[in-house]
């Protein structure tokens, strides 16, 4: 897969990496390069190794094994942020690692501050200068003594860009740099990434939208499940071919087909025009008994948002809601009592209570039953507790448990069982399985059936697009926080609900 | 070695907790056997009386900063709340004639009025625990000052109280044991029932453990929050109360700097300040061990300037050994889990 013709072309060599955090393998023998000067995009769904991978080229993990060799060094295994810098490597994360309350130029030059000659003390009017040329080389719109917390997520792009340049980047890494970017500010950031492959640095980028790939990149290489599956040449690019490449076909390709059955009982749910400024805009459904709604869409695309809102943890600007019939004003407390159910994502920061007991997290959402006046009936939140631990299987069952000190799988179940014994008309589900081993994963996609075919109404929010159709009676999919397209009554596979979140329509 | 302990982790998946108290009481017995065996006066009647008063004046306030610390929070005002509503008493004693049973229950709302004021800062306006209640510790202390009863001068009278109703609280005892203390025992169980058993009490682990995951659940964490800080309030008013009524007197200095012993004896008491985690009995022991490494001093005739550099490095120690024993237990549960694993991969295997 790597080109030999010529090694002075090729800017950075992976060759058989390997790397296993304490389990499955997250990479497996992948093969990866990056020539000089070119825009080379990484493409590939969640968990796939795209990230795993970068933070071995950046060396904030360590591969197990493997090769590495960058502008004609070769890394050795044990490589780290600091030595990936000097040798010439920029990321650009997600969230950016600005300090505030520094300058632009402060923030530059971090730990190479100019000193006035002979001294220790900073020389900070040479160091504006430094900055400012920095700026106006590659004509950001910026200034070197702006604060940091004043400028948008764009311009602090820019200012991590300049600080990576002031290392004399050879490599700029950049992890979906566009998804809080407006357009025009998109439209800044390609000229800029076009300038910086001019002046002959290489970019690797990583995108989910299929258009920016299209628009930018020079190659692509594809990831799936931790292997390479391809790496395509300019005018191989289209972002069908991405997708069938990210989706691969697997013999189970059949199996992963699903035929979508809408319900069509009473409605329980009916959202209208629901619109969030900045979040998502004029979204509409309706959500009958005993369906399982899925909501499909790139990270970012609105979907949590949308269903947070319906729950009543954000406000909603305009639209309205509807829920058995009668408007509805969500609120948290609101929605508890009526009868609907949040489990939300990221289980650790959101839905556990780490420090306390299974029986205790049980309770929390039940303390309406379980004390309605003021004394808490232990002997009946003992009887809750038992009474979820049993339908929902956790492992060990001991109600004194902590829940921190459960495994990830377990924990989730208690997530759902708290809401489980209680008497629910809609659930809303975001991310259910997310870090889970397969076994719990079967037994939550059990209980969330059951659940539906109890006659409770599901919200369903998921990523892994194998779990949305399989559970999904019905999918609508999100883009830009709008609904893009909605798929019932036909076969539906990942890979169409993919090209629909990436904003590609399908014939009927 | 480590065969038995995984195997103590199996049988006992909880209790490291339990195991840490245990440790906690034999230390106690330990060392007043020590003192004892340096001086014998420690065992006698009078001077466990004494301890037994001392423990449960700084425990009282400890209780309900036991409450704020499971919230993840501070409570840095404690000690200006015992001033300020010793001067209160103290003016309300000098110039008035109100029965003490009129107003001492009264004196209870002046710290349920500074725990408002405290609650009300940290959810209304996001703001920092340990920078507003410091902030009204210090507005406090300088108030007592302000109301303190003064001499024709202008200086600060020191007032004795004399009043024997007042003094029915500190310096009577029922049996024999200090009123004090009963009131601390009492005040101790009750919060205990309190927050295990009621509603209000799950919240407030809750809101300590995992807020936002407590908002999700219903949980209205912003009203606990506030209550959290108001029951501190009331504990060290509470306190004030007892404190003047047994010294006979109050400057207003009374309580400034209290904080200290506080702290460490609800943390000594393994209520840890990440949230979410605590008891009362932890705080009832922590606060009797404080009492008795204080009496310890005295008792074995070391300096008492020792105290304060005891009770820091009481503190320092505390929070190691919690620190070591979480890591430990960490480490060996993963041990088990591993060798779990492996044993089911060779059962598998064969």
């Amino acid at each position: 897969m790597i080109t030999q013709t010529n090694a002075n072309d090729v800017l950075l060599v992976c060759r058989q990496i390997v790397k296993s955090y304490n389990g499955p393998l997250v990479l497996d023998k992948v093969d990866f390069s990056v020539k000089r000067g070119e825009v080379h995009a990484l493409v590939g769904e969640n968990g796939a190794g795209k990230s795993t991978i970068i933070k071995v080229i950046t060396g904030a993990t360590n591969r197990n094994s493997g090769d590495m060799m960058f502008d004609g060094q070769v890394i050795p295994l044990n490589h780290s942020r600091n030595k990936a810098q000097d040798l010439g490597i920029g990321v650009i994360f997600q969230e950016l690692s600005l300090i505030p309350g520094m300058t632009v130029a402060q923030n530059i030059f971090l730990t190479k501050e100019p000193f006035f000659p002979g001294t220790r003390f900073i020389n900070h009017r040479l160091m504006n200068r430094n900055a400012q040329e920095l700026i106006d080389r590659y004509q950001f719109p910026l200034k070197a003594t702006d604060v940091i917390d004043k400028l948008s997520i764009a311009q602090r792009q820019l200012v991590e860009i300049l600080k990576a340049m002031s290392m004399n980047a050879k490599l700029m890494i950049m992890d979906e740099p566009t998804s809080s970017l407006t357009k025009t500010e998109v439209a800044m950031l390609f000229e800029i990434i076009r300038k910086l492959k001019s002046d002959g640095i290489s970019v690797l980028y990583i995108s989910h939208r299929m258009e920016e790939i299209y628009a930018l990149a020079d190659r692509v290489t594809v990831l799936r499940d931790g292997k390479l599956v391809a790496v395509l040449d300019k005018e191989q690019i289209s972002p069908a071919e991405i997708i069938r490449l990210m989706i691969g076909h697997k013999l189970e390709e059949n199996a992963l087909a699903h035929k979508l059955e809408p319900k069509d009982g009473e409605v329980v749910l009916e959202v209208k025009d629901l619109t969030s400024v900045g979040k998502f805009e004029k979204v509409s459904f309706k959500l009958h008994k005993g369906e399982i709604l899925g909501l499909g869409g790139l990270v970012g695309s609105g979907r949590t948002e949308v269903v947070r809102a319906i729950y009543g943890i954000d406000p909603i600007d305009e639209g309205s809601i509807t829920y058995l019939g009668k408007p509805y004003k969500p609120s948290v407390l609101r929605s508890i009592k009526s009868g609907i159910g949040f489990i939300p994502e990221e289980r650790r920061l959101q839905g556990i209570l780490a420090t306390l007991s299974i029986t205790h997290n049980v309770g929390i959402t039940n303390l309406d039953r379980l004390a309605p006046k003021f004394v808490l009936n232990l002997k009946k939140e003992g009887e809750f507790s038992r009474e979820g631990i049993k339908l929902v299987n956790v492992k060990p069952p001991v109600p004194e448990q902590l829940v921190g000190n459960l495994s990830g799988g377990n924990q989730q179940k208690v997530v759902l069982a708290k809401w489980l014994i209680r008497n629910l008309k809609l659930v809303i589900i975001d991310e259910p399985t997310v870090g889970i081993d397969i076994g719990a994963k079967d037994e939550i996609y059990t209980h969330i059936k059951n659940l539906a075919s109890q006659g409770v109404s599901i919200l369903l929010v998921s990523s892994d697009l194998p779990e949305l159709t399989r559970l999904s009676d019905r999918i609508i999919v999100l883009r830009k926080g709008k609904v893009f397209t909605e798929f019932k009554d036909c076969v539906v596979t990942s890979e169409k609900i993919l090209r629909a979140a990436s904003g590609i329509l399908e014939e009927a | 070695m480590p065969a038995s302990a995984t195997f103590f982790i199996r049988r006992f998946p909880v209790s490291s907790h339990a195991v840490r108290r245990l440790i906690l009481i034999g230390l106690m017995v330990a060392i007043a056997g020590l003192i004892t065996s340096i001086n014998p006066v420690f065992l006698t009647m009078g001077n466990l009386q004494k301890l037994f008063q001392e423990a449960a004046q700084v425990g009282i306030i400890a209780v309900g900063f036991t409450l704020v610390m499971i919230t993840a929070g501070i409570d840095m005002s404690i000690g200006g709340i015992v001033a300020i509503t010793a001067m209160v008493s103290i003016n309300i004693l000098s110039y008035t004639k109100i029965p003490v049973p009129v107003f001492v229950p009264l004196l209870l709302l002046v710290g349920a009025f500074v725990g408002f004021i405290n609650g009300y800062l940290i959810t209304k306006f996001k703001l920092p625990e340990f920078i507003v209640t410091l902030a009204v510790r210090s507005v406090l202390s300088g108030l007592a000052l302000v109301i303190a009863v003064k001499d024709s001068l202008g200086f600060v009278q020191n007032v004795y109280i004399q009043n024997d109703q007042y003094l029915w609280f500190g310096t009577q005892t029922f049996g024999s044991i200090y009123r004090t203390t009963i009131a601390f025992v009492i005040l101790g169980v009750a919060t205990q029932l309190f927050i295990k058993n009621t509603r209000a009490g799950t919240n407030i682990y809750a809101a300590g453990a995992n807020p936002v995951a407590a908002k999700l659940s219903g949980v209205n964490t912003e009203r606990t929050v506030l209550g959290v800080y108001v029951f501190s309030g009331i504990c060290a008013s509470m306190a004030a109360i007892f404190i003047s009524s047994r010294m006979m007197t109050a400057m207003p200095e009374l309580g400034i700097g209290s904080e200290m012993d506080v702290i460490a004896s609800v943390v000594i008491g393994g209520t840890p300040f990440t949230g979410g985690v605590g008891d009362i009995w932890g705080t009832m022991l922590g606060s009797l061990f404080l009492a008795l490494i204080k009496n310890g001093i005295l008792k074995t005739g070391i300096s008492p300037w020792y105290q304060p550099i005891a009770i820091g490095g009481i503190i320092v120690v505390t929070v190691i050994v919690d620190v070591w024993q979480k890591k430990a237990h960490e480490k060996l549960t993963a041990r088990a889990k591993l060798r779990k694993l492996d044993a089911e991969a060779r059962k598998s295997a064969a």
